[in-house]
């Protein structure tokens, strides 16, 4: 999943996203924590939401002390761009839409108990049943849901709802699961871009919906919980552009006013009965969002906390500067997103063909000398580590150490050692940096001097601004043989880690990694019983680092978010790395 | 010769300055220059100034010297030996720890360079930037300004067309537009990128800073041309070039050292305004620079923030003061 929006690519690009790690709730911790502290803390407090429950209690049960009414600000500084359900595909859209306004087959709860993101049916009576070997699931939606206007919800809107996830042309930015499982995603191109097609994957027979799959995907109950799997009625979702500037509410929230990019309204959604949903609590009256306000404001607003800034809060990470004061206040929520940063060494060129040169790129990043000149704050927002998967995913395996340097420290005589021994002294290292980005520019300053120090010849590519960045990294044939992003999961499996980032058709895959062992691996996992695949996918994670290091790992991201004093019910949900929006409540 | 103008002002004006002056004594000749030389020396705030620039001056002429001096260097040690790793502050000097000799403005924070050799250094590019910009306009402003007010017809049309063109020119956007250009052009040559980063600066500054001068020479010109002195020069067969330089340029002396004293400033601040903004010099330090980066820290460190502030505010400030001065000291009319 993208972290935030296209420009948080940026972050991500610039190596300046914020990551965090501590499992801490809003309890404030004021010490500061030591990095043992921090690691322990994370591992620890790092479940995203591998537990299911399909019998979770309809409606709900009240939250202890919460009560209904109150107004929220949102305040952030990535705008929120893509709000079509079928579009979503950043963690704050997706996250937005499909806590507040869309309601999908499944979605998560907030476990208190155990501290962890639990996936419960959502417009399913349950998760869903599949055949043997998960080429088929049928789900039964509930009774007397109902949209906005008060029409009924029905089976095939469901069934439109997931046509319309195929449309790529239409929703390029949309996840494309659909497109990768379902039966003919490979030919069917979508109801907006094919009006008069249909992929013959989804039936419908009264209340239920039966979807044939190409290939055996025992997630399906958590790609179900993405907006992308909602119900959208036909007629009145016949222009997508108009339906994304006002998509039918079937949640607890609807659309009020709404100017893309800038602000959005969220208000009572008097259609939304309680009675159906097994997680959302909707005890605001309204939130007000606005996507375009300075961190640094953001950060100096709440902090002060006066009047309206009680009540407000925002899902982005706090500011370096600022993060002494705001552990103080007590109103800072920090906690595991499970993300991970990579430098990708273009594969395809010759100079990254002997895996000890990669090793020695491994052992030349300068870990926490760029982190802090990204302005990262170590251990908070970025978790050093080794393993490709981040804390929290199930199939993470033990913790292994290729480098032998934890995953934080640069050793630039081995790596200069490796070099020789390579006869690989002064390879190029080309990546680029955002010249308009002071933090960017530090970054690259750190990353030149260690890769100099090791015997590399660092060209860094100069780059104006990070939509700039973006499309040179997307471009296979930019003049680069470094490339360097993150990569977020959409649900805590390592199938959607392992295929996007090593696997031929990889979405994400920047390293242009292209194993036949690797490949037929990753077929063979995706077949194997459900309850083998988690430890299939973390002997793959150290196989692949250990044979081949195709990636180095820039540490885990984490979340540090701040809040107005009156917010309660406001934790990190670690499936996305935003807060618990169901569970949000206002003190009175 | 005839008498140029300020000189026939001189002579009006010597008995009005000091009626009761013994006769006989102090009656040499002083240039215009001299008068305003001696006005200027007279005047404490442009005293002042011209000790604070020199001051600037010095720093940006002795910056290694100076770095020098206090035992700093501007990259000496990676962030992660520098700094706390855990708050992104020095583990010397402030906001964290008291002052050291060792870091007296502390060291910047997620970078660990050493501030007092950033604001030293800094105080270079923006000198050097404001200085060569200034010359360059200053250049192109008197040769346009001289040949449009000389020429009559046609090229005086269009060259005044030309200068209310470049004056309607936005020369924020014209910045904006030109920096992801010359980045793009020079990616992947970090020493080509910082060279062209430099030159391009003084090329938009340049490009949209020689109207006004170019306008004003352009309008004394005009008055001029029709005085005595240049119609005798035309008569006599003076060449053009000749009555140009010679008859006219040191009758506009006045008015060009003041756009001179006026223009530095604005570059000073011009440059840093564009370093905040990202589209100036990236690859070396400077006070816009380091403001941009400082403002999250202005209430955790003052101090990171407010060096480079108050150094542009004083620069400018002095420059300005200065300029005021200057074209009090060169302008006729005044009495003091």
């Amino acid at each position: 999943m993208y972290w935030k929006r296209p420009m948080a690519a940026v972050s991500v690009l610039a190596l300046t996203a914020l990551a965090a790690c501590g499992g801490g709730d809003d309890d404030g911790e004021t010490s500061t924590g030591g990095p043992s502290d921090s690691e322990t803390s994370f591992i620890e407090g790092g479940g995203s939401g591998q537990g299911q429950n399909a019998d979770a209690p309809v409606p709900v049960p009240e939250i202890e002390g919460a009560v209904a009414g109150g107004d929220i600000d949102v305040v952030s500084i990535s705008g929120l761009t893509t709000m079509h359900p079928s579009e979503a595909y950043y963690v704050n859209t997706a996250s937005i839409l499909s806590n507040l306004v869309v309601r999908s087959l499944t979605q998560y709860i907030y476990d208190a108990e155990a501290k962890q993101m639990v996936l419960v049916p959502d417009l399913a009576t349950d998760l869903g049943t599949p055949n043997d070997d998960f080429t088929e699931w049928t789900f039964t939606l509930r009774d007397g849901i109902k949209y906005e206007d008060g029409s009924p919800v029905t089976a095939e809107d469901m069934k439109f709802g997931i046509l319309a996830s195929f449309d790529r042309d239409t929703f390029p930015d949309g996840a494309a699961y659909s497109n990768d499982y379902f039966l003919n995603g490979d030919k069917y191109k979508g109801p907006y871009s094919d009006p008069q097609g249909d992929c013959d994957c989804v039936t419908v027979s009264g209340n239920d919906i039966t979807i044939k799959m190409a290939a055996p995907f025992p997630d399906m109950p958590y790609w179900g919980a993405f907006p992308a799997i909602s119900p959208i009625p036909e007629a009145k979702a016949k222009d997508p552009n108009a339906y994304a500037r006002h998509p039918l509410a079937t949640g607890p929230y609807k659309f009020g006013d709404y100017k893309p990019g800038d602000t959005l309204e969220l208000v009572r959604n008097d259609q939304w009965d309680q009675s159906t949903d097994a997680a959302r609590h909707a005890y605001p009256d309204s939130y007000n969002m606005d996507s375009n306000t300075p961190s640094a404001t953001i950060d100096q607003t709440i902090l002060a906390d006066q009047g309206d800034a009680q009540t407000m809060m925002t899902y982005d990470n706090v500011l370096a500067p600022d993060l002494a004061k705001a552990k103080q206040s007590g109103n800072l929520v920090t906690g595991g997103v499970p993300c991970t940063a990579f430098w990708y060494p273009d594969l395809r060129k010759p100079e990254w063909k002997d895996i000890n040169v990669r090793k020695a790129l491994g052992l030349s990043y300068s870990y926490a000398d760029s982190w802090l000149a990204a302005g990262e704050i170590i251990g908070v927002t970025r978790i050093p580590g080794t393993t490709i998967q981040p804390p929290g995913i199930p199939s993470r395996p033990e913790e292994y150490d290729v480098l032998g340097n934890g995953g934080e420290r640069p050793d630039t005589e081995q790596a200069k050692q490796l070099l020789t021994d390579a006869d690989a002294l002064g390879t190029e290292v080309s990546f680029y940096y955002v010249t308009s980005d002071p933090l960017s520019v530090d970054a690259k300053n750190a990353n030149v001097k260690t890769l100099t120090e090791a015997g590399f010849e660092p060209k860094p590519v100069a780059v104006a601004d990070s939509t700039a960045a973006a499309e040179m990294r997307a471009d296979p044939n930019a003049p680069l043989n470094l490339r360097s992003g993150g990569w977020c999961s959409d649900w805590p499996s390592g199938a959607s880690w392992m295929p996007p980032l090593f696997g031929p058709t990889g979405g994400a895959n920047y390293s242009y990694f292209d194993e036949k062992a690797v490949n037929t691996q990753i077929k063979e996992i995706q077949t194997a019983p459900i309850d083998e695949q988690a430890d299939l996918w973390a002997a793959l994670d150290e196989e692949i680092m250990t044979k081949y290091y195709p990636v180095v790992n820039l540490g885990y991201y984490g979340a540090a978010m701040l809040h107005g004093s009156a917010i309660q019910g406001f934790l990190n949900d670690d499936v996305f790395g935003m807060p618990t929006w169901k569970d949000i409540h206002v003190q009175e | 010769m005839a008498l140029t103008p300020l000189e026939a002002e001189r002579s009006d004006r010597a008995p009005l300055a000091s009626p009761d002056a013994p006769a006989a004594k102090n009656i040499a000749g002083r240039s215009p220059m001299k008068i305003a030389f001696d006005r200027l020396r007279s005047d404490k705030v442009a005293v002042v100034s011209t000790a604070i620039v020199l001051f600037f001056i010095l720093v940006a002429i002795f910056a290694p010297l100076i770095v020098k001096i206090f035992g700093v260097e501007l990259r000496a040690r990676p962030g992660s030996e520098a700094l706390n790793i855990f708050t992104g502050y020095g583990l010397i000097g402030p906001p964290e720890h008291s002052f050291t000799w060792e870091a007296p403005l502390g060291l910047q924070p997620n970078t660990g360079n050493d501030l007092l050799a950033e604001w030293v250094y800094g105080a270079r590019t923006s000198l050097e930037v404001a200085t060569i910009a200034t010359v360059t306009t200053t250049i192109v402003g008197i040769v346009v300004g001289l040949i449009a007010g000389f020429a009559r017809g046609w090229l005086d049309r269009i060259i005044s067309f030309i200068l209310d063109l470049f004056l309607s020119f936005p020369f924020l956007l014209g910045a904006l537009t030109l920096a992801p250009i010359i980045v793009n052009r020079y990616a992947t040559s970090e020493g080509a990128l910082d060279k062209a980063q430099f030159f391009s600066l003084i090329f938009v500054l340049t490009f949209f800073g020689w109207m006004g001068l170019a306008r004003l020479v352009r309008g004394e010109v005009l008055s001029l041309r029709e005085r005595e002195f240049v119609q005798a020069a035309r008569v006599i067969g003076v060449p053009t070039r000749a009555i140009l330089f010679r008859e006219l340029l040191p009758n506009l002396v006045a008015p060009i050292v003041v756009s001179i004293s006026l223009g530095l400033p604005a570059f000073v601040t011009a440059e840093a305004g564009l370093a905040y903004l990202g589209i100036g010099l990236t690859s070396r330090p400077s006070w816009g620079q380091t403001i941009n980066r400082a403002i999250g820290y202005f209430e955790a460190y003052w101090l990171y923030l407010w060096a480079p502030v108050i150094g542009v505010m004083l620069l400018v400030l002095a420059l300005n003061l200065l300029g005021d001065s200057v074209r009090d000291a060169f302008d006729p009319k005044t009495r003091r």
